[in-house]
């Protein structure tokens, strides 16, 4: 096509390095992560899909964990480890044609002090629990997963930071050895549960 | 599965249901609902090379033990899921409907419930739409997920006659789907 119409060859280069601006930008302030507010609920959701990754991103109350944890007759300790921090229901999807991969070691976040910080993983919460006699393990997002086309995966996503903060979160996934990574700004953590 | 027994035990088992996890489920639920979420695809992905399924024994909701060696000679779609778990309570009918459409022919699902309480599960199998009419194992401590290294529910194994996993899904899945019928049938 270019080929017949050599004048646009002149343009092609223009345009594709303002493409790629645009979508670093677009990348850059977070206008592609959709926030939404449950009507019904009053919880807030965050939602992104690019470079062959999905992820949903949930506020999760305190009370939510509590009673979620309280029915598996986990201890206390387990569930005011968790209730306490900023948490996050986390869907993790593969929308790519290709093999996903990620590890939640690779992920960092930030919180008002803008110190990049790693995310507690699965295992070292399981590392906890272990030694305290607790082997129940499907409350938070695996370490890591190969995800081919179509797979998915949730689990919660945990940050040692008041109720009601706002975090960014850094996701890094690679499709075929070619990593990826994406801001996700402004996430709100749940509010604490109203005093009384 | 035994229903007459399941019906005669139902009064029994409806007062000893644990409403907390019931409360629990619908919190889920609510809570899910505040999110959109993700459709449910209908690919299962090849395992390469095909991994021999390790073999267990679990009990079903009346305790009758379940060996998987059992059902060697027949194709067995191995389900793990808990009903807490958006997804699995979602893709549950599509099994049920591609049991129905294979049982003659050799199917077998199987659905490992993970960490559950067989008196909730059985609550839950009567709400659903499309009950469940599969065997629903209970493994109360997840040491066969681990055997399996799921990380994820619902993780869905599809095992040839011989007993090797031979195609695998992580996340929910419609199972009725003609993509996951054409594994059937070449595996039948």
């Amino acid at each position: 096509m270019f080929t017949r119409r050599p004048g646009s060859q002149r343009f092609l280069l223009p345009t594709l390095l303002l493409a790629m601006i645009g979508a670093v930008s677009a990348s850059a302030d977070g206008s592609d992560v959709v926030p939404t507010r449950d009507p019904a609920t009053g919880l807030m959701s965050w939602k992104y899909e690019g470079d062959g990754l999905g992820i949903e991103l949930l506020q999760v109350p305190p009370d939510f964990i509590r009673a979620s944890y309280s029915a598996r007759d986990l201890p206390a300790a387990v569930s005011e480890a968790v209730a306490t921090r900023c948490v996050f229901g986390t869907i993790v999807r593969n929308i790519s044609d290709r093999q996903l991969q990620y590890r939640v070691a690779d992920w960092r976040y930030t919180a008002a002090d803008g110190i990049e910080k790693p995310i507690k993983t699965k295992s070292e919460w399981l590392e906890e629990w272990h030694g305290m006699g607790v082997r129940f393990s499907w409350s938070i997002l695996a370490d890591d997963s190969v995800f081919a086309v179509g797979d998915w995966i949730q689990g919660f996503t945990t940050m040692p930071e008041p109720h009601g903060s706002v975090v960014n979160l850094r996701v890094v996934w690679s499709i075929e050895g070619v990593r990826y990574e994406k801001w996700l700004p402004n996430l709100q953590c749940a509010p604490a549960p109203a005093a009384g | 599965m035994k229903n007459g027994c399941r019906i005669c035990n139902v009064r029994q088992r409806l007062r000893r249901v644990d409403w907390g996890v019931l409360l629990l489920t619908a919190l889920m639920a609510a809570a899910a609902g505040a999110a959109e979420l993700p459709p449910l695809g209908h690919s299962m992905n090849p395992v390469s090379p095909p991994l021999p399924a390790p073999t267990f024994s679990l009990p079903d909701m009346d305790g009758t033990e379940h060996e998987l060696g059992s059902f060697r000679g027949k194709v067995v779609m191995l389900n793990f899921w808990a009903t807490w778990c958006p997804p699995c309570r979602r893709e549950m009918p599509s099994m049920q409907r591609l049991y129905d459409k294979y049982k003659d022919r050799g199917l077998v699902v199987v659905a490992v419930n993970q960490w559950e309480d067989p008196d909730l599960v059985f609550q839950f199998s009567g709400s659903l739409s499309l009950a469940p009419e599969f065997p629903i194992l209970f493994d109360r401590e997840s040491r066969i997920a681990e055997l399996y290294a799921v990380k994820g529910l619902p993780t869905t194994y599809l095992l040839d006659k011989e007993g090797n996993i031979r195609f695998q899904a992580i996340g929910g899945r419609e199972f009725d789907h003609p993509d996951v019928e054409a594994l059937i049938e070449s595996l039948l």
